[in-house]
């Protein structure tokens, strides 16, 4: 909203709170909420498996609705779009036509989640927007789908896991590479390696080389201010973030481009590359000690080149990110995986006598049985925080080191400050 | 060295943006070495660099910014604190005089790289509109004698400033800011009612536990959600600093009058909290 947009204020219809399309849809929207009754509604923590999720999904750009056809319909639940919510009135408009009668817009995402009768937000907003929604869908009540990265800083994350738990709620990071890692049984026996405690120094190295798109991902320096369109509310998309001179590339999908909005190829890739990987190796509580990364100076604005990313945790498990596009290629380490032979006898009969893990919980599964889902808040928030941390030492131009448990940078108040940075008012985590 | 020849000549180093108005052609040496060199002209090469600098979209500034912007993370690189201060205090003495946009990028720039040795220039920044909201966040991140400053400014700032300013002060978790939280609950703004409720949580004072359930209750909506956000909040903190019986008691007020079907997320958190405590 910005300071300009009050927080009581009312959604009149067709005023800046709410889309209308004429009469019609007010009369639809209230309707379509009689025919769903949410499930809080019905009472209790159990949900019948015929039950259809009411959905509200803020951002209307490329990615909206994707997590919700993925993780919902893809998983055999049933659900119906509520509400739409974007900044854009034009983008509204499309979405409120395109999931067809029922379903209300807004401009001003307050307004729909403080709706009575919405299960499931949906955050498909650029990501600096990503933890204040997820963690006020939590605060009313709401389940969370939420697009990746699941934050812009690491104390986003944190902030969204301690509602999570505060509230109860279920979230599902918008990536499933778990599920697909799950199915290799080399992959459950390193995961059941990692987890068993037994190996005494890790040699393991996994090197993610090249797709992080890192040349046609940065931002432009030093673009000229244009002229806000007036379908646009600028003030609200900026929201956390500063309130910079507007230009169409901040803006529609470039904006992973810019520090303030995302954190460019590196912070839109990763957490698909990690979230398999951090399962795998058994780090989904944890996050790297040590990380040094090889490019030049970055920009105040832009987000550019960057040569390689090394992360080390502290049981000398080494992540590298290999961006092939700057610079000479990592060639500290080869990759190395864990084996059952990097164990004494005893170790290794442990091991093998171990169960495979848990399979992962669809986030339909996880809504009915109020447990977590696969892609659960603290694993999108540790895998985040990889990311994270990879940007911090991009942009510091220092080694940095960090304590996963604190979650602090060690000796290092100026980087510190990447890792909690201050949102503009009247935002706050 | 002013915005001298050498000066102009080390700018001139840094890199040109490709045909597509980006970096992605970077020589790291290069860079590095030119503005290692522009930290050895000292404060005039510092100041002749600011002098450089422009409104947005007034001129081509590209590179002094750039170079600035490296300067600042540089000297924090150098692990040699009197530079840095240098630096910063150079930057914050040329705050004044320029257009609203080179200012705000000098308190970037500070966000990045000052500390105690510019709260002042930022204090007093707080009190001009087009500045209060950047200087407030390079406050809070900069931290130390940062509560000061914004409670020396609460007073004489109105509007968005306010609001930048009591959020300022509780994520900085000013204590002697509590008097002005508590006043923020009544105020017109939901905006700064919701500030000071957040304001009060972050404090963790048990006194508060009253007024807050209490501005809560009786709010709807966005607000309703926030405040009561606030309340648990608050409960959390007492509990982890083992005030058993405020925490309790909070937790037991929102279960029990928190009775509408569409609040029965409120009263399974506070079950959750009361689980907790006992």
């Amino acid at each position: 909203m910005g300071a300009s947009r009050k927080a009581d204020q009312g959604p009149p219809v067709g005023g800046k709170g709410r889309v209308s399309r004429r009469g019609f849809l007010a009369g639809t929207a209230a309707a379509a909420a009689a025919a769903i009754v949410p499930r809080h509604v019905l009472g209790g923590v159990y949900a019948p498996p015929s039950e259809t999720l009411a959905v509200g999904i803020v951002g209307c750009g490329g990615q909206s609705g994707e997590d919700v056809r993925n993780y919902i319909g893809g998983a055999g639940g049933q659900y119906r779009v509520l509400a739409v919510c974007d900044v854009d009135t034009q983008r509204v408009a499309r979405a409120v036509k395109s999931h067809g009668e029922g379903c209300q817009g807004y401009t001003d995402f307050r307004r729909l989640i403080e709706r009575e009768d919405l299960d499931v937000v949906s955050v498909a907003t650029p990501p600096h927007w990503h933890a204040l929604i997820t963690i006020a869908a939590m605060q009313a009540g709401k389940d969370v789908l939420c697009e990746k990265p699941m934050t812009k800083f690491i104390a986003e994350g944190r902030a969204v896991v301690n509602a999570a738990r505060r509230y109860g709620r279920v979230f599902q990071i918008g990536t499933s590479g778990r599920f697909g890692a799950y199915k290799s049984s080399a992959s459950r026996l390193i995961h059941k390696i990692m987890r068993s405690g037994l190996l005494k120094r890790c040699p393991g190295v996994w090197i993610q080389r090249g797709g992080f798109h890192i040349k046609p991902y940065c931002g432009r320096v030093g673009p000229k201010p244009e002229a806000v369109p007036p379908h646009l509310d600028w003030d609200m998309y900026c929201g956390p973030a500063p309130l910079a001179p507007y230009h169409p590339h901040r803006f529609g999908g470039s904006h992973r481009f810019y520090w303030d909005y995302e954190g460019q190829g590196l912070a839109d890739f990763a957490q698909h590359y990690l979230d398999p990987i951090q399962w795998v190796w058994g780090k989904d509580d944890t996050s790297p000690v040590e990380v040094e990364a090889y490019a030049p100076p970055a920009h105040p604005d832009a987000a550019g080149m960057w040569g390689w990313v090394e992360m080390k945790y502290a049981d000398g498990l080494t992540f590298v990110f290999d961006g092939g596009e700057w610079g000479k290629p990592y060639d500290r380490k080869a990759e190395r995986r864990v084996e059952l032979e990097d164990l004494d006898e005893e170790s290794r009969n442990k091991v093998e006598a171990m169960p495979d893990p848990e399979p992962p919980r669809t986030f339909v599964e996880a809504v009915r049985t109020r447990r977590r889902s696969a892609g659960h808040e603290e694993a999108a928030h540790r895998a985040a925080t990889v990311i994270h941390l990879a940007n911090i030492a991009i942009r510091c131009g220092r080694k940095i080191r960090y304590d996963p448990v604190k979650e602090q940078i060690i000796g290092d108040d100026f980087a510190n400050r990447l890792v909690n940075q201050p949102m503009r008012a009247p935002w706050h985590l | 060295m002013a915005a001298s020849e050498k000066l102009q000549s080390l700018v001139d180093q840094m890199p040109e943006p490709d045909n597509r108005g980006t970096y992605g052609n970077m020589d790291k040496e290069r860079i590095q070495k030119a503005v290692a060199e522009i930290h050895r002209g000292g404060r005039d090469a510092v100041v002749g660099l600011i002098e450089m600098l422009v409104e947005p979209g007034a001129g081509n500034d590209i590179k002094p910014r750039y170079a600035l912007h490296v300067l600042a993370v540089h000297v924090c690189q150098l692990g040699d604190d009197k530079a840095r201060a240098q630096f910063a205090r150079t930057v914050a003495s040329q705050l004044a005089g320029r257009p609203k946009g080179v200012q705000r990028y000098l308190i970037r720039q500070l966000q990045v790289a000052g500390a105690a040795e510019v709260v002042e220039t930022l204090g007093q920044a707080l009190l001009d509109p087009g500045l209060c909201e950047p200087a407030a966040r390079a406050l809070v991140s900069i931290g130390h004698g940062a509560a000061d400053q914004l409670r020396g400014a609460l007073p004489k700032v109105t509007g968005k400033c306010r609001l930048a300013v009591i959020l300022g002060l509780a994520a900085l978790a000013d204590r002697n800011a509590a008097g002005a939280f508590k006043e923020a609950l009544d105020d017109n703004d939901a905006d700064i009612r919701i500030a000071g409720a957040w304001g009060l949580a972050c404090l963790a004072d048990a006194g508060s536990a009253g007024t807050l359930l209490k501005a809560a209750d009786g709010r709807t909506g966005w607000e309703r959600i926030q405040q009561t956000n606030a309340c648990l909040v608050l409960a959390e903190k007492l509990l982890a600093a083992g005030n058993k019986a405020a925490a309790t008691g909070i937790y037991t007020r929102l279960r029990d009058a928190r009775t509408k079907p569409s609040e029965g997320y409120v009263r399974q958190a506070a079950e959750r909290g009361l689980a907790a405590a006992t």
